[in-house]
């Protein structure tokens, strides 16, 4: 994924009736639908603080609204132009609604926009605590493709790599409940000062990195296990 | 501006629907035999002409290299795709096909969407002799699961067959539509649908608003290769190698053969749905009868793995949209071949709960079809459907690995962005492979188009070029890329790997409108002119037969009589008249038909033509 584009000034004046519009989809003036991109971010679109604990149910509430009215289906007769409009705002909607309504995308999504996601530079590397455990189920992996490549006994390797697997989906279960806590902490500062806001967004940075690492692991052993 | 109509392109059976002005239901437009099905069979007439629906369906038994059924299996597919295909169907592909497959009909080639837009022809011209009207727009149905060169493939016999294809709905989604209309269901509804040649299940969600009705779907998956075709096939295999175990006879020589003896176990399987037992007669070439019993319980444990298969998928379905089974609160089950009763009771013991058949489960996906058309041709007024792309759209990366960038049963519209650049100096093309597909290598995902992008000559890394991949409501991906530099906005032109190109459609357009030049009723006088002239011809051979002798004066005076009506009536132009008075015919010949053959044999042939003897 790429960061989207930063903000600049939104178009304030309407593509069809030339009047000056302060509408988010349509023109306050005569209804058209608008131009895209309007430096909207996702957050923005769904007129929501950049918050990360959300209620889903108003999330659900002003999805729904808003496709009523930016769905293609609208537009079927429309121009040309209105249709093509018509797919681009629809398609940011169910975008922003497919990133925001996943607490780990929304949290990816955030710090994207503050400009605060740095993936790991060496992403296949084990966090340090973790090395031992993950040596030891790399070692578990090579004997069970070995014992199946030589039709060997697999009963004991499959029970010892099914409890690594358990340990590491507890792992992730641990990093889910940091990443809440820190989501908390990160929607009670948000007017706080930048060096507190900074400093979470770099933890929270640092969890995703985590969990995407344990969450690789945990999908190699099941690709083993199947 | 003409009228919209919703169409149903199935892989046995295609139907037409509309929205009825007056009572605002959907209503199937009936044919020119008063049937609402019309067969999804095309055959190329030694004149020239093309022959569509119940006319070629027949010909399949006569004519078998200038036919073709189950076309729909081609869609979308290259050669190399339908190698097992082959096995099993009677499709001649011609050699030369290299991307895109063309099918032999007689010595002429068509490419799937041809032939698909000559039966979306005929539906046009059953909905124009309805209305009187013309119709110039289309809603066409695929399986939730086709991916996007399948879809393409669609769109483009809609063309072909000048429809201006205002949205492909998937087919789950459109019986929603349909049963939402009939009975206002509510809450989570899980669509089965098992058609001829394609397996799709959808779970949706119903939600009212002050607005109106949403039909949001939260997951679909599917096997677009897996119905009842493969039931038949399965159950053909068994037989054929029963027949050639018993008497040494390898009907698979023999296309006509296979087409005989596939029709009769359908025949068979129709009848084990309503019955527990069903025989199966069946006359081979060197004069023995072969013969065999069915029981359900025994025809069930054959189709079993068929109907297995379809769990996967719903399971998977499932669990995408975080369900189980009984957080349903509705089963709705679509398709011809779910009238089967193992099918009924596998849906019914997996969900716990009796599924809704109060449609016909033939028509309810054109009724579908027809409510959404009716939807986009006046606006969303009180009914808004939102569907998913079936399948994760991914790029191919480094290793021939595939990042996935939208990831399946996402809300379509959809769209991701990606930023690209430049390794060398100067580079001046970016290559990007675009694939869809769960697998994690390309080479395992289905190849949707390659591109170059074209980049000004810069030193490395400089270039930014942003590349946005997007699918539209029908499923469908288009490609724009922007360079973030220079603001300028690229477009490309993506060639898929498996389509025909927008030249290619317009000649094909122009032929067909060259096939359709004949005018439809005109049409149905030949049609029917040739299918009297056989049966008189098949009549007056019979009663020269000895056998005839066996009629009674008055069975004779019948056959006498209606052969005089149907020769008064072919002079005319009037051909319902002319198809009536054939029925007359056959139904007043039925006696001698059956004195024509043995005893045994005439137990297979029960209640078929003279004609077809």
């Amino acid at each position: 994924m790429t960061s989207p584009s930063t903000a600049t000034n939104p178009p304030l004046v309407c593509w069809s009736c030339h009047e000056r519009t302060f509408g988010t989809h349509f023109c306050s003036s005569c209804g058209k639908l608008l131009q895209l991109p309007q430096a909207l971010d996702y957050f923005a679109l769904f007129e929501m603080p950049r918050k990360l604990c959300i209620e889903m149910s108003e999330l659900e509430q002003k999805f729904l609204q808003l496709s009523w009215k930016l769905h293609p289906d609208n537009f079927v007769n429309a121009t040309e132009q209105e249709r093509e409009l018509s797919l681009k705002h629809s398609s940011e909607l169910n975008d922003a609604y497919r990133a925001l309504r996943d607490p780990v995308g929304r949290v990816e999504y955030l710090l994207g926009i503050e400009g605060a996601r740095k993936e790991g530079e060496h992403k296949q590397q084990a966090p340090p605590e973790l090395l031992e455990e993950v040596f030891e189920l790399n070692e578990s992996l090579d004997e069970l493709r070995e014992a199946k490549a030589s039709g060997g006994d697999l009963a004991v390797l499959k029970t010892r790599l099914e409890s690594a697997e358990k340990n590491f989906q507890d792992k992730l279960g641990q990093v889910d409940a940091q990443l809440r806590v820190t989501a908390r902490e990160w929607d009670a500062t948000l007017q706080g000062d930048p060096a507190t806001r900074k400093k979470i967004m770099a933890q929270l940075n640092e969890l995703l990195n985590r969990r995407s690492y344990i969450r690789n692991l945990v999908t190699n052993v099941q690709k083993e296990l199947l | 501006m003409g009228r919209i109509v919703g169409i149903d392109l199935g892989t046995t059976n295609s139907l037409v629907a509309y929205t009825d002005a007056e009572t605002g239901q959907p209503k199937c437009v009936p044919g020119p035999y008063g049937d609402t099905l019309c067969p999804s069979v095309v055959s190329l007439d030694p004149d020239g002409s093309i022959i569509v629906g119940e006319p070629a369906r027949r010909r399949l038994l006569t004519q078998p290299e200038r036919t073709i059924y189950s076309v729909k299996r081609l869609m979308g597919r290259g050669p190399a795709d339908v190698q097992s295909e082959l096995k099993l169907f009677p499709f001649r592909i011609d050699s030369a096909s290299k991307n895109v497959i063309r099918v032999l009909l007689g010595n002429r080639v068509f490419t799937p969407p041809e032939i698909s837009a000559f039966i979306l022809r005929e539906l046009k011209n059953w909905a124009e002799a309805l209305f009187g009207e013309t119709v110039d727009r289309a809603v066409i149905t695929v399986p939730a699961y086709f991916n996007d060169a399948q879809r393409l493939a669609t769109k483009d016999a809609g063309k072909i067959a000048g429809l201006e294809v205002l949205r492909l709905v998937n087919e789950p989604t459109a019986a929603a539509l349909a049963y939402g209309l009939h009975e206002k269901q509510r809450g989570r509804v899980a669509v089965y649908d098992l058609g001829g040649g394609t397996f799709d299940i959808s779970v949706l969600k119903l939600i009212s608003t002050t607005a109106g009705d949403i039909f949001q779907v939260l997951s679909t998956n599917g096997d677009t290769h897996l119905g009842g075709d493969d039931i038949d096939n399965l159950v053909q295999s068994h037989i054929q190698q029963d027949i050639m175990d018993c008497y040494g006879v390898d009907i698979t020589q023999r296309p006509e053969l296979v087409q005989e003896l596939r029709k009769a176990l359908i025949a068979v399987k129709h009848r084990l749905s309503e019955n527990e037992e069903a025989i199966l007669r069946f006359p081979l070439p060197n004069g023995a009868v072969y013969g065999t019993g069915f029981t359900r319980a025994a025809f069930e444990e054959w189709i079993r793995p068929v109907v297995e298969r379809t769990m996967g998928p719903v399971k998977q379905a499932l669990a995408d949209a975080h369900l189980k089974p009984a957080d349903l609160d509705e089963v709705v089950l679509v398709g011809g071949t779910t009238r089967t009763p193992l099918i009924r009771r596998t849906v019914q013991e997996f969900f716990d709960r009796k599924p809704h058949i109060e449609l016909n489960p033939d028509e309810v996906v054109a009724l579908g079809a027809a409510v959404q058309a009716n939807i986009l041709d006046h606006g969303v007024e009180n009914m808004l459907l939102l569907d998913v792309t079936p399948l994760s759209l991914g790029i191919e990366t480094y290793g021939g690995a595939v990042a996935k960038i939208i990831p399946r049963n996402s809300t379509i519209p959809a769209s991701a962005q990606e930023l690209y650049t430049t390794g060398v100096d100067n580079q001046t093309g970016i290559d990007i492979h675009v694939l869809q597909g769960e697998r994690e290598l390309a080479k395992d995902c289905r190849s949707l188009a390659r591109f170059t992008l074209r980049v000004p000559p810069a030193p490395a890394g400089l270039p930014r070029i942003e590349v946005k991949f997007l699918i539209d409501a029908n499923g469908i991906l288009q490609v724009g890329a922007k360079d973030l530099r220079t603001g300028e906005q690229h477009s490309i032109e993506v060639q898929p790997s498996y389509g025909i190109n927008e030249s290619e459609i317009e000649r094909m357009l122009e032929e067909s409108i060259e096939y359709a030049e004949q005018d439809f009723a005109e049409r149905q006088v030949i049609e029917a002119r040739t299918e009297s002239e056989s049966i008189l011809t098949a009549t007056a051979k019979a009663l020269t037969n000895p056998q005839a002798a066996g009629l009674s004066a008055e069975q004779r005076a019948k056959i006498d009589a209606s052969v005089a009506r149907l020769q008064e009536s072919v002079a005319g132009r009037d051909y319902k008249l002319i198809r009536k008075r054939i029925d007359d015919l056959n139904h007043a010949t039925e006696h001698l038909a059956e004195l024509l053959m043995n005893s045994a044999v005439s137990t297979a042939l029960e209640g078929r033509r003279l004609a077809e003897v």
